[in-house]
């Protein structure tokens, strides 16, 4: 009976279904081609090289990990306080607006050199970059989020004479809410891929080294199975905090009594 | 309600929205304590004195009989309920106290009140529901509760009934008569029999720029029978005015520009 319900949630099937037949077919295909495993190594092969690397590349991921979470509240913090300030004042908007748009175009491992040249603290340099990268989809989905508040809305609370903060407070903020938490969303996968790119600009070694480090010198070694193994890792991680983030989302929303974000 | 609600007079020497002269030297007055309901095509400017009366748009001029400033002495009802979905019902009845900072100060009594109001509009003890579990009646419903908590001498109804079906726009029709009985109502609406209904006074607004024009009502007091035989053929006589009144090219078409 267990395999009918199963069957019946064709999604479930195909989730776990595809992979299974990719890493199948990929192991299959590097045993039948005899390549070698310094080339393109097979699943069983990256997966026995994560377990031995498990000592090096943990550490190096609590690094990376430490980097992203760092970068995410300060682009959450950035990001919030910029949309709300650009809410209360245009003049704030016409002065602040085109920056952060501009901060956003430049990609992040042409900065990342110049941050690094200026900041002394490598870990802050590195929370500064993947911050820059977190930050736009948090403003911009506050910013999004509180032009929502509905004019006949806003018409009630200028009746009952609300100041343009309780406004804020009472109608435009709660209303951006599921847009603000799309983009933290967003912003936390970005984080995790800007504390990686940064890292690699930063080529920093040592004992607090991060995977992308851990990647550069896997590839050094021709050591591809770990290079994969940390690939896996970091995909596996970029998943668990999707994930993580999702369901803060829809706890607070759950808490709010607000629906999530349509269509995402 | 503590003070006699009073007679309400907008002057609007000149509006033009979207390009388009609206009113010139228009001039609505509101009998104390009287329902006024407001008719006519949609675009001819209904909403926009409604809101010229609440000084939510400026160009009007809005004088009282008892000489005293209309701010903060009236309340709004409109098509939407406007509630909140972040908060309960009995909250978004208190939304006007809570953005006044009262809503602690005098927090028992206050939901005392809102509980005694949800009770009159049929809603007893559903107060810690949220909107999104109530039908659409029931949200309007509570719409009025928070309208009537407000307490205010004058009461403006932006079409608070259309969006109903006909039997809960019957009863809400009745409940609103008989809360806001004695107040001074500004009801605009589309339909002639809602207003023939409600209203001690009825008031067409046509043509370009718009003037008013008073149309006789049936005897006795609102809410009226819907179905006795003067208001129904008095709903005639109005209906094949307006319908004359459009067709002579007076009403304008929805465009983005026109108020809605």
């Amino acid at each position: 009976m267990r395999r009918i319900g199963v069957l019946r949630r064709p999604g479930l099937v195909l989730r776990l279904a595809v992979p299974l037949l990719l890493g199948g077919g990929w192991e299959l295909a590097v045993r039948l081609s005899g390549v070698p495993h310094w080339i393109l190594p097979g699943p069983l092969a990256v997966g026995r090289a994560l377990v031995e690397g498990l000592p090096v590349l943990l550490p190096a991921l609590a690094v990376t990990l430490a980097v992203t979470l760092g970068a995410l509240v300060v682009a959450a913090a950035g990001g919030i306080l910029l949309a709300l300030a650009i809410a209360l004042s245009p003049l704030l908007e016409a002065a602040l607006l085109p920056l952060a748009v501009t901060l956003q175009v430049i990609p992040l491992v042409a900065v990342a050199p110049v941050i690094l040249l200026y900041v002394e603290r490598v870990e802050t340099a590195l929370v500064l970059c993947a911050a820059l990268v977190a930050f736009f989809p948090v403003l911009a989905g506050t910013l999004s989020g509180l032009e929502r508040a509905g004019t006949a809305e806003r018409r009630l609370f200028a009746l009952y004479h609300a100041s343009r903060w309780q406004e804020l407070v009472h109608l435009r903020l709660p209303t951006a809410l599921p847009h603000l938490l799309a983009g933290l969303r967003v912003g936390g996968t970005l984080a995790l891929v800007g504390a990686v790119v940064a890292e690699f600009a930063a080529g920093h070694a040592g004992s607090r080294a991060g995977l992308a480090f851990r990647i550069l010198e896997a590839g050094w070694r021709l050591d591809i199975p770990r290079m994969y193994a940390a690939l896996v890792l970091l995909a596996a991680s970029g998943l668990v905090l999707h994930a993580l983030l999702r369901g803060i989302e829809r706890a607070v929303l759950r808490r709010f009594h607000l629906a999530p974000r349509e269509g995402s | 309600m503590a003070e006699r609600p009073p007679a309400v007079t907008l002057g609007v020497p000149r509006l033009v929205l979207g390009g388009r002269l609206l009113f010139e030297n228009l001039r609505l007055h509101l009998e104390a304590g009287r329902w006024t309901c407001l008719l006519g095509p949609s675009g001819v400017g209904k909403t926009t004195l409604l809101r010229l009366l609440a000084g939510l748009v400026p160009g009007g001029l809005v004088v009282t009989d008892d000489g005293r400033p209309m701010d903060g002495r009236l309340a709004l009802m409109a098509q939407q309920d406007l509630l909140l979905p972040w908060l309960t019902v009995r909250e978004n009845v208190l939304l006007g106290f809570r953005l006044r900072g009262q809503r602690r100060r005098r927090g028992a009594a206050l939901v005392a009140r809102a509980e005694d109001l949800l009770a009159r509009v049929g809603l007893a003890g559903r107060g810690d529901d949220l909107p999104a579990a109530l039908s659409g009646g029931m949200r309007q419903r509570v719409a009025l509760a928070r309208t009537l908590m407000e307490d205010r001498p004058v009461v403006l109804m932006d079409e608070p009934f259309s969006a109903l079906d006909a039997v809960t726009r019957h009863r809400l029709q009745d409940l609103a008569a008989a809360l806001l009985r004695d107040r001074t109502v500004l009801l605009v609406t589309h339909s002639p029999r809602e207003a023939l209904r409600l209203a001690h006074r009825v008031l067409v607004l046509g043509g370009r720029p718009a003037r008013l024009r008073e149309v006789p009502v049936p005897a006795g007091e609102p809410p009226r029978d819907p179905a006795s035989r003067e208001l129904l053929e008095r709903e005639a006589v109005l209906l094949r005015e307006l319908v004359a009144s459009v067709t002579r090219g007076e009403e304008v078409p929805c465009a983005s520009s026109a108020p809605s």
